[in-house]
């Protein structure tokens, strides 16, 4: 759905054959958006740039909390990153959560790896789709909803994390409010201030 | 936008997910205690930010109904029950909105 999005915005702006290739080579829905968004009012190269490093900055938290659970080799590791996305870390984090301690690293990666996999073929699927003329009208005010339910979800499968969940969840409103051209850092920004203090576990 | 340029930005992307997966040793007790409260405070502000628009401004009636029926289903600790509670208040919320 939101790869069909990507693929009809962005073929004005890139043409088809760069917007796919931008698909299958970059996979991250929302510095995507941000590219073509920042193309379409004429953006040169060094702020595309910066705005690539600020985006992912999440990914060296994300990529930090799934480290203690991984127990393949670097090269596993170095294969399964590339399917580091929002969502799938919320998949695998779960799904770790879910299972024994003993299988909590076989159990992260595995889910990791095919909820990498599926959603990766799902936005090449849905960028084709886009660039071909597809359209989601009908649906498209449906999908802003998607992400902040699962979310929810997502966040309240833990009892233990509730008040640091909601005090996140408070800061990000804040830092968003505040300092709006960090909207998309401030979920992982408040994240970690929220996740330092106090000692149980 | 050239090729160049796009291939710089994937691998700018790849980078910063493989940096830690990679290349971080496997954390100590204390440091994986603080990794551990991370993914609940992120998705929390994460749904957040997705309820936000440029601005502060707020998400409309039905998303705004959606979460709100997914937060009812939260003491279930179940995702799948906070998917149906989104569903339902999504469609309270574009009846009303």
């Amino acid at each position: 759905m939101f790869g069909t999005l990507y693929g009809a915005a962005a073929r004005g702006i890139l043409g088809g054959p760069l917007t796919l290739l931008s698909s299958v080579i970059v996979y991250s829905g929302a510095l995507q958006f941000a590219m073509v968004a920042l193309l379409g009012v004429g953006t040169a190269a060094l702020p595309l740039l910066l705005t690539a490093l600020v985006l992912n900055l999440r990914h060296l938290v994300l990529g930090a909390a799934l480290r203690s659970r991984f127990e393949s080799g670097p090269l596993g590791r170095a294969g399964l990153a590339f399917f580091l996305v929002d969502e799938t870390f919320g998949f695998a984090i779960a799904a770790g959560n879910a299972v024994e301690p003993a299988a909590v690293g076989r159990t992260t990666e595995r889910t990791l790896l095919v909820a990498g996999l599926t959603l990766y073929v799902a936005w090449l699927a849905g960028t084709l789709v886009g660039v071909l003329g597809g359209g989601l009208t009908a649906v498209e005010r449906a999908a802003g909803a998607i992400f902040p339910v699962l979310f929810i979800g997502l966040a309240a499968t833990r009892r233990s994390h509730v008040i640091r969940a909601l005090a996140a969840a408070v800061l990000t409103a804040l830092v968003a409010w505040l300092l709006p051209g960090l909207r998309m850092l401030a979920p992982v920004v408040a994240g970690v201030l929220v996740a330092l203090p106090g000692r149980e576990r | 936008m050239s090729p160049p340029l796009l291939l710089a930005i994937a691998l700018i992307t790849y980078g910063s997910r493989a940096a830690t997966v990679v290349l971080l040793p496997r954390p100590g007790p204390r440091f994986e205690t603080v990794l551990s409260r991370i993914p609940a405070a992120i998705f929390a502000g994460l749904a957040t930010a997705t309820l936000l628009g440029e601005g502060g401004t707020l998400a409309g009636l039905p998303i705004l109904g959606a979460a709100a029926g997914a937060l009812v289903a939260t003491p279930a600790r179940s995702l799948l029950l906070c998917l149906v509670g989104g569903a339902i208040g999504y469609a309270v919320g574009a009846l009303g909105g």
